[in-house]
């Protein structure tokens, strides 16, 4: 079996940084958590980082303001936005950037790894 | 008889006649003596018995009578008649001194007659003082005044008709009326009147006359005429009166000059005062459909000023949507009577579809014969109007900004709050569950993960739980009230709103509605509502008046109901049910949270809120609650609701 691919999580929330990480481990991937942008900027795991999955609201950077770095730096990691806002206005704007997908929390265990195969078929 | 003809003894029956007469009646003899006199001599004079046989010269009554032996003596001489007025105290008489001869005998003596004239003289003094007492005043009167005979010759004039006309008694005694001051009175009916009046048909009539004097120049008189009669007297005379009225023509003249001065005034104000603040009055006899306008009311009309102004007419200016309202000012007095002060907004349709806002304050009389008249005043209130919608618009818009941009920041804070752990709940979940269907399965894994759950879940409920302690409701305020002064208030409140979209709103108060405990805010809340969920009921409606009817009245001795009654859209039977739901709505722009609010109020004052259709067209919405307990109300607490969750 090849080496795991590591999916990023990057989310201001507890929860969600210990409950998907899990999940996505039962799905067969590696998993980080990250509890900010910055965060996961110094971590030093964003050459080996094959899917970021983003929360949007958070305190400091934002999920969309780490998108527009990494364009910036040319890091062309696959997005999964996710947001508890349920602002649907976001969704195509986040789209138009380049995100893979958007997911609003609640997402179902169907949805989140339909986004995951989106993302790794993309890159 | 004591006294007697002494020396005359064949005329017994003379003296009886001498002394049956009332004057006295002296005989004296040649020789100055006294003869004989009768009883009116003894009780007039004074004269005795003994008194028959002495000279004249000893009797004191005759000694006083100056010269009466030269005066008798010369009688005897002359055989003449003599007469005298002598004077004794306060009485005056007439002396007659006559020659006496008795049968063919020469003149023997005189006899001395005493007739009492001292009643005569009174009269004849009052009646010359009155004369000049008379004369005095017609003298001293300003106004001139003449006395002229029948066929006008002046007989006599005052003083003041004199240097009036400037003439003299003497060259006007007798000269026809007509022919002074150069004929000035020679006016055609002159003489007729004077006929008239004085055949007793007709009383004479004053005339105006204008004459120039020669001193005084131009005047103007009234001339009178008064018959004068003197009872026994068939000569009748006329005074004619002259009575100078130019200084008060004059006056007159200048009083007129000046209050029609200030009458322009005053009118001038008026109008100035209109055309300032866009007003215009006017009046309506309804029965004839006289109107009469003022010259600002043309002008707001657009119509050219003076041109008759007729019901149709008007009619062109009036939108359609409110000539109704003429319509009910014509039946409004004969259904209520009474006082009938009211006031109305309505809309012109200008030619050029420009749209006037008027507001009218109307009075409503009876003229005397019992025919309804209006007196108005119009105002042009367009820009008002249209600030105020201005207003109203930006109000709203800033309102419902307002109220989206709060409801959608909560929605997103709630949303963000709860999806928060909904979305930890279901990814623990999907985790739990590949955990236990691996093979071995990872129990200690799952475990984990059911503990997560649990915890999102616990930190959801809290979200909720933090939400009711904000938007909770309160313990309301309650208080004895008059439901239909809330009622009233709501209506004024809304009044305009409702106008705007043209709601005919009639208000039918019930009289002696007992008082009921509650809140009064939170009642006229629900109030408010059915007149707005009423009004938008009946905001699609062209086809028929937008009437809107709203009732209150006493239930079963303890309730009061109130209905609110639409002549609109109504609702579909099946809907019936859902209509009170909170999220339920017909509307496209309503929040459909109303209805359910204003039941949940209304059950909290232990009452009941439903709805209707009506017979022929809209619904009636309404609710009953029970009045306040006896006279004497208490405060009924109402406890806020806790079913909603814990405490």
């Amino acid at each position: 079996m090849a080496k795991r691919s590591l999916v990023s999580v990057v989310d201001d929330d507890e929860s969600v940084r210990e409950s998907l990480p899990d999940l996505l481990r039962e799905f067969g991937f590696e998993a980080k958590a990250f509890a900010s942008a910055e965060e996961f900027l110094a971590s030093g795991y964003l050459e080996q980082t094959r899917c970021l999955i983003l929360d949007i609201a958070m305190p400091g950077m934002s999920g969309q303001d780490l998108q527009e770095e990494l364009t910036r730096r040319r890091q062309k990691i696959p997005i999964v936005f996710i947001t508890a806002t349920g602002d649907e206005t976001v969704r195509p704007l986040v789209l138009e950037r380049g995100a893979v997908e958007c997911l609003f929390k609640p997402f179902s265990e169907k949805a989140l790894l339909g986004a995951l195969n989106a993302a790794l078929s993309v890159a | 008889m004591t006294t007697g003809f002494q020396g005359i003894p064949a005329a017994i029956d003379l003296i009886h006649i001498l002394d049956t007469i009332e004057v006295p009646i002296v005989f004296v003899r040649r020789d100055f003596v006294i003869a004989c006199f009768n009883k009116a001599a003894a009780d007039g004079l004074g004269l005795s018995a003994a008194d028959v046989g002495r000279t004249c010269r000893d009797v004191s009554v005759l000694a006083r009578l100056p010269r009466l032996e030269q005066q008798c003596r010369q009688v005897i001489a002359d055989g003449v008649e003599w007469r005298a007025d002598f004077r004794d105290g306060d009485r005056w008489f007439v002396v007659r001194i006559s020659p006496c001869s008795i049968g063919d005998r020469p003149i023997s003596g005189t006899v001395l007659t005493f007739t009492n004239v001292t009643a005569f003289r009174a009269s004849t003094d009052q009646a010359i003082y009155e004369r000049e007492f008379t004369k005095a005043i017609l003298n001293t009167v300003a106004d001139p005044l003449v006395v002229v005979s029948p066929d006008l010759r002046i007989q006599s004039g005052n003083r003041a008709f004199y240097t009036t006309f400037s003439v003299s008694r003497d060259e006007t005694q007798g000269v026809p009326l007509d022919e002074v001051g150069n004929g000035a009175f020679a006016f055609r009916t002159l003489r007729a009147q004077f006929e008239e009046m004085l055949a007793g048909r007709h009383a004479f009539q004053p005339v105006e006359v204008e004459h120039v004097f020669p001193r005084k120049g131009q005047r103007t008189l009234i001339l009178g005429a008064h018959p004068l009669s003197v009872p026994g007297h068939s000569q009748r005379r006329v005074l004619v009166t002259f009575q100078d009225i130019t200084a008060r023509k004059q006056a007159e003249a200048a009083k007129d000059l000046r209050s029609e001065k200030e009458l322009r005034r005053s009118e001038a104000f008026l109008t100035e005062g209109q055309r300032l603040s866009l007003t215009g009055t006017f009046s309506w006899k309804v029965a004839t459909d006289e109107i009469t306008w003022s010259e600002q009311l043309y002008r707001i009309y657009e119509f050219e000023v003076g041109m008759p102004v007729t019901l149709e007419l008007i009619r062109t200016r009036v939108h359609p949507e409110d000539v109704s309202l003429l319509e009910k000012m014509k039946m409004v007095d004969q259904a209520r009577g009474g006082s009938n002060d009211f006031e109305w907004q309505y809309r012109l349709l200008m030619p050029d579809h420009s749209i006037k806002y008027m507001h009218a304050v109307a009075h409503a009389t009876r003229d005397r014969d019992g025919q309804l008249e209006y007196i108005a005043a119009v105002q042009d209130v367009t820009v008002r109007r249209i600030s105020e919608e201005a207003l109203t618009r930006a109000r709203t818009e800033l309102a419902h900004v307002a109220r989206a941009t709060t409801l959608g920041t909560l929605t997103a804070s709630i949303a963000h709050e709860v999806n928060q752990p909904l979305s930890g709940i279901i990814t623990n979940a999907s985790t739990c569950l590949r955990m236990l269907d691996a093979d071995p399965p990872n129990v200690d894994g799952a475990r984990e993960t059911v503990r997560r759950t649990i915890r999102d879940a616990d930190r959801a409920s809290d979200v909720i739980t933090r939400l009711r302690a904000l938007f909770g409701r309160k313990s309301t305020t309650t208080e004895s009230l008059d439901l239909n002064e809330a009622t009233r208030e709501v209506i004024a409140l809304s009044l305009s709103e409702l106008q705007g979209s043209g709601v005919i709103l009639r208000a039918d108060l019930g009289d002696d509605l007992p008082l009921v405990t509650g809140d009064r805010v939170q009642l006229q809340q629900v109030i408010l509502n059915l007149l707005r969920n009423a009004a938008d009921a009946m905001s699609g409606i062209d086809d028929r008046p937008k009437q809107l009817v709203i009732r209150t009245e006493r239930v079963d001795d303890d309730g009061v109901c109130l209905s609110v009654q639409d002549a609109g859209v109504g609702f579909a039977p099946e809907d019936i049910d859902r209509m009170f739901d909170a999220f339920y709505t017909t509307k496209s722009g309503g929040m459909g949270i109303g209805l359910s609010v204003s039941r949940s109020i209304i059950e909290r004052h232990r009452g009941r809120l439903w709805a209707a259709r009506n017979d022929d067209q809209g619904a009636t919405f309404a609710f009953s609650i029970p009045c306040a307990p006896d006279t004497k109300p208490r405060p009924a607490v109402i406890e806020p609701e806790h079913a909603m969750g814990k405490p």
